[in-house]
């Protein structure tokens, strides 16, 4: 029974004996007994005290049960068909997982580590697999199926096909254009350009040809221009020179227009295609979007498709009216499934990685242990307030990521308490954390700043609040207070220690400079405002705790 | 590799300890791929944690298998620079005079340095070698991909040098298709280096923790010991750093610490303050130690023996004695006013006594103006003067007419009083910085200056008949105007409108601060204070 002392104390066991009323309480107990929490021991001692001492052996090996108390759970059937296997003699103890201990037996440290990586493992590939399993909501997969059958139309048929993938973040718009690829049955060739590499028309074009080359072993326009280069080969000096043999604009038609004439069909991925708008007279977009739309079936021609992706929902507003006419119009829409149980399962199945180990002990203890994580209300509470949020599931990778790589053989399960640290890691960040760490100069600054900001100066120099620290020094040195032999008034401060911590804070951007710096502004007559406000300054003294800082900032000037 | 994972950090956490959490964090993150982009915020030793993840990521066990470009956007501060850097460290290419002091060159020849495109093409081409060369090592594990980590150092540089690479750095894996994690490492928050419209995306964030009192001290001793074991290998006489004066040295190090971490927690910054002030601390230590040995026998075997150090007592008198020079070495050292050799030496504890006035040092890096010419240093005093005290209030200020009693009630009625009726108190001048005023105005309370404050050093001529007449002649001199242009010249003017610029007058803006002009004044015995329209 001392094991039962040392586990974690949940929130079921409450909820069961409150569900089951006193005179009820013994037979449940006989029926499953649930004695993991301090509440359950002493409601254990008081049923040892009733004449079924055989069954309060039992508890400790049969805790598992303890999410039987929870609605709807799937695990249920299957734990209380296992739970009659585990009345057998007291002797498969330790094999059995009854209670989860606090600390990791050491020879159980290869196996947390291996699940840690398993679980990594998985939520890499997490979204892949979601997809397959169709469950990724029906925007997605309705996209998913439209752009597979466009590109099969593309390149089984030589169509010539546009669309665009519209869709917030981390909704899945580049996993289902690659998948898209990848599920055809001949390989085109695939041309991946990306808005925010490619920042205008020339780099693009040059990008296309490289691309190009590395995927057929032929170069393009490659020799117009090492033609060029051999000429001015005379100068030694030259080839050493940064010139970038960057193509002049009017290749532009000529390279678009023969990627239909290839042996195989081309797939162009435009990823922030937004951004290839701004480019000067959208001339990429036209051409590839004319090359599209005027490619004939049957012509000898192979097909091409433009693939745009992009989050911006008013892109096609973006295009020149002649770019828009030659644009079919499709948009596909990708969304993330909105359902918690479509996340929870997610986060289940990430959670649930199978490993391979030759401890057997390792396996049962582990599903334990998921199972009370995944059942425990709070955290339950915890993901669906960040589903309600957003429905990027990049942001539910990363704090997952910071749950899982918080386990360590000192904490070697995952708890509630890792969860809310690592969403307030990941998603709901605190501006300016370590305030009250800050050295005492820097702390000065900003009351100082904060006192400026109360009197109506939002702008604020180095000279400015120098003074006010003096004449605070000056005031709390004319009258010194002790306590227990030890001053309580303001330190002393040198005003290049000061600057030495203004300077730090501008770094840190706590301070930002309001007006451009010249060589003429001396660095004490810069102006700059604080990022802070009255309430986090504050925050930070009471935090620190010293009186004479909490004096001067409360004190009105 | 779980024993890698146990074997490594021992080593690591010794070196830098405190970070043990960071460390298995860091470890089991980057581990496998997962997260292309982290960013790490350290407020508090971005260096130290800069060195800890590259010897993680060198020779750190699980992770060393990654490929490593460590590069500090300090010293990138080109695009093509930061290509160069990142190809050649994870290609592993050092470039010598020998292979003609040029990039990694690939496999083709060409260049991965003109612009992000090919620099994407840089890290396939990469890949596929490494991949080759795995394949080649071991035919098993083909399909592996390599995974490489670039850590980029002091990231919140890229925003002002490199704004355009943000994005694409913080999506190279996404942009090359090389399974690359990318690192910042900043002391400022992503939100400050974040380009807008959410190009970027979010990164995993860990934040590190400032290091509490045990972990700064033990990250001292661990320098000191590194220290004394190199100085041992080396053979030298000096006994500075010998092994036996770690117990003394802990004790020391504790007393910098409680005397210095009001200001400044940064380990390195201790470390320089505590490394300036101990060959004096020890100074006397060491010498008892010779006069007990006496100084007959230069012993070879001496540096081995083990000193006897002194009894608590004697401790706790040292280390009263050198408190005050703690705190002096901090106002000095941490802003770097000087540096900690000229320090120590100026702080012999010796030679203290006799030339302590001396190390004065040019604390402000103000201009020095002792060496000017009684005229340049009335005109910086009227350049100060028309630089803080606002135009209307000359006629008051310097007007001859009703003179003191005027001037005084009016200048008591000050901004102060005004402000607590208005709305917003005003901030004196002197607080915000120079104004720039026109040359005219300039001579105008130079002149009043003189005639107040000089009339009666100058020797009487005769032809001078009117009041103020010389005055008026002296300002006419060609001399003035030159001075001012040397003024200008060294900075403590600053002339504001272009030389080339003809319509009219010149303006111009004091360069000194107040505590210069206060001590011109009080060499020229001039009442600064009662000629300021905001008094001290």
């Amino acid at each position: 029974m001392h094991s039962v002392e040392i586990s974690t104390p949940r929130l079921f066991p409450k909820i069961t004996f409150t569900a089951s009323p006193g005179p009820s309480t013994r037979q449940y107990l006989a029926k499953t007994p649930t004695a993991t929490t301090g509440v359950a021991h002493q409601a254990a001692e008081l049923a040892a005290a009733s004449p079924s001492r055989t069954q309060n052996v039992l508890p400790p090996q049969t805790s598992p049960n303890r999410t039987n108390q929870l609605p709807s759970t799937p695990i249920k059937d299957r734990l209380q068909s296992k739970s009659p296997k585990k009345d057998q003699p007291p002797a498969s103890r330790p094999q059995s997982p009854t209670r989860i201990p606090r600390n990791l037996p050491s020879h159980l440290g290869t196996c947390l580590s291996l699940q840690k990586r398993a679980m990594l493992l998985e939520l890499q590939n997490c979204i892949i697999e979601c997809d397959e399993d169709s469950s990724l909501g029906p925007t997605n997969t309705a996209a998913s199926q439209q752009l597979k059958d466009l590109l099969a139309g593309t390149v089984t048929r030589g169509e010539g096909n546009s669309c665009f993938v519209l869709g917030p973040r981390g909704s899945g718009k580049t996993a289902i254009v690659d998948r898209a690829i990848a599920s055809l049955n001949q390989t085109p060739i695939v041309i991946r350009l990306s808005g925010y590499t490619e920042l205008n028309d020339r780099l693009a074009l040059r990008e296309i040809a490289r691309q190009l080359s590395i995927q057929t072993g032929k170069t393009y326009f490659g020799e117009l221009n090492n033609d060029n280069d051999q000429e001015d080969d005379d100068n030694p000096f030259l080839d050493a020179g940064p010139s970038i043999d960057i193509p002049p604009p009017s290749h532009l038609p000529a390279l678009v227009s023969t990627l239909t004439t290839l042996s195989r069909s081309v797939v162009v991925v435009l990823d922030a295609v937004d951004l290839f708008a701004l480019h000067a007279r959208q001339a990429l977009l036209y051409c590839l979007l004319d090359t599209a739309q005027s490619c004939r079936v049957g012509q000898g021609h192979n097909g091409i498709a433009v693939i745009g992706v992009t989050t911006r929902i008013d892109t096609i507003n973006l295009l020149e009216k002649r770019v828009k006419s030659r644009f079919s119009g499709r948009m596909l829409r990708t969304a993330a499934p909105t359902e918690l149980s479509f996340w929870m399962k997610l986060i289940e199945r990430v959670l649930r990685a199978r490993i391979e180990t030759p401890e057997e002990e390792w396996e049962p203890l582990w599903t334990l242990t998921i199972d009370n994580f995944i059942a425990d209300g709070k955290v339950l509470k915890q993901i669906r307030e960040t589903v309600a949020v957003t429905h990027d599931i990049r942001v539910l990778r990363r704090i997952l990521v910071g749950v899982i790589a918080a386990l360590a053989p000192s904490s070697p399960f995952p708890t509630c308490a890792q969860l809310v640290s690592a969403i307030h890691a990941q998603r709901i960040r605190d501006p300016f954390p370590h305030l009250s760490t800050l050295p005492y100069p820097s702390i000065c600054l900003l009351i100082a700043a904060a006192h400026a900001h109360t009197a109506g100066h939002d702008a604020i120099t180095f000279e400015m609040l120098y003074d006010a620290f003096r004449e605070q020094y000056r005031a709390s040195a004319a009258a010194p207070i002790q306590i227990a032999g030890g001053s309580i008034g303001v330190s002393r401060c040198t005003r290049e220690v000061l600057m030495r911590e203004f300077e730090r804070l501008i770094g840190e951007k706590i301070f930002i400079c309001v007006a451009p710096s010249s060589t003429s502004i001396a660095p004490g007559f810069a102006r700059y405002r604080s990022a802070l406000t009255w309430d986090d300054v504050k925050r930070a003294v009471d935090k620190m705790g010293k009186t004479s800082l909490k004096k001067w900032l409360t004190k009105a000037q | 590799m779980a024993l890698d994972e146990s074997s490594s950090p021992p080593r690591l956490s010794e070196q830098f300890s405190g970070y043990e959490k960071f460390i298995s964090h860091i470890t089991s993150v980057t581990s496998s791929f997962v997260l292309p982009f982290l960013y790490i915020t350290d407020r508090h030793n971005p260096r130290i944690t800069a060195s800890l993840l590259n010897q993680i990521y060198r020779n750190g066990g699980d992770c060393s298998r990654a490929r490593f470009a460590h590069i500090n956007a300090t010293a990138c501060f080109t695009a093509r620079l930061l290509y160069d850097t990142v190809l050649n460290a994870l290609a592993g290419w050092e470039v010598a005079w020998e292979n003609g002091c040029q990039n990694w060159p690939g496999e083709d020849g060409k260049r991965y340095n003109d612009s992000i495109d090919s620099f994407l093409h840089g890290l396939r081409n990469l890949r596929n070698k490494f991949r080759e060369g795995k394949a080649k090592g071991n035919g098993s594990t083909v399909d592996e991909e390599p995974t490489m980590v670039l850590l980029v150092e002091r990231a919140e540089r890229l925003k002002d040098n490199l704004p355009d690479l943000i994005v694409p750095l913080t999506r190279l894996a996404e942009l090359s298709q090389v399974k690359i994690t990318t690192i910042l490492l900043s002391s400022a928050r992503w939100e400050d280096i974040k380009p807008p419209l959410g190009a970027s995306p979010d990164p995993y964030f860990i934040d590190i923790d400032p290091s509490s009192k045990q972990d700064t001290v033990d990250s001292l001793l661990f320098e000191f010991r590194s220290t004394s074991t190199k100085q041992a290998d080396a053979g030298t006489q000096d006994k500075t750093y010998h092994p036996s004066l770690l117990p003394l040295y802990e004790q020391y190090v504790e007393h910098v610490y409680n005397v210095c971490s009001l200001y400044t927690t940064n380990i390195q910054e201790l470390q320089y303050i505590a490394a300036a002030r101990w060959p004096g601390f020890v100074k006397p230590v060491l010498q008892e130690q010779n006069d007990a040995n006496g100084d007959g026998d230069p012993d070879p075997d001496a540096i081995r023996n083990e000193l006897t150090l002194p009894a608590s007592d004697g401790r706790m008198r040292l280390l009263k004695f050198f408190t005050p020079s703690l705190t002096a070495a901090l106002d000095v050292l941490y802003p770097r006013l000087t540096n900690a050799t000229d320090w120590a030496l100026a702080n012999d504890p010796d030679m203290q006594a006799q030339d302590e006035a001396q190390c004065q040092t040019n604390t402000e890096g103000s201009i020095i103006v002792d060496h000017l010419p009684r005229m340049s240093k009335f005109i910086l005093l009227a350049a100060f003067l028309a630089s803080t005290n606002p135009a209307k209030s000359d006629v008051r200020m310097f007007g001859r007419g009703a003179d003191k009693q005027k001037r005084r009630r009016r200048k008591f009625a000050s901004p102060k009083k005004v402000g607590a009726q208005a709305t917003v108190a005003k901030v004196p001048q002197r607080l915000l910085g120079p104004v720039v005023f026109p040359l005219d105005r300039l001579l105008a309370i130079l002149g009043a200056l003189l005639e107040e404050n000089d009339v009666e050093n100058r020797p009487h001529e005769s032809c001078f008949e009117l009041p103020g007449e010389q005055t008026d002649m002296e300002l006419g001199r060609v001399h003035i105007y030159a001075a001012i242009s040397e003024l200008t010249s060294m900075r403590a003017l600053h002339r504001t409108t272009a030389v080339e610029k003809l319509e009219g007058p010149p303006m111009y803006k004091c360069g000194i601060s107040f505590r210069v002009a206060g001590a011109i004044a009080k060499g020229l015995q001039v009442p600064l204070n009662d000629l300021m329209w905001d008094p001290l």
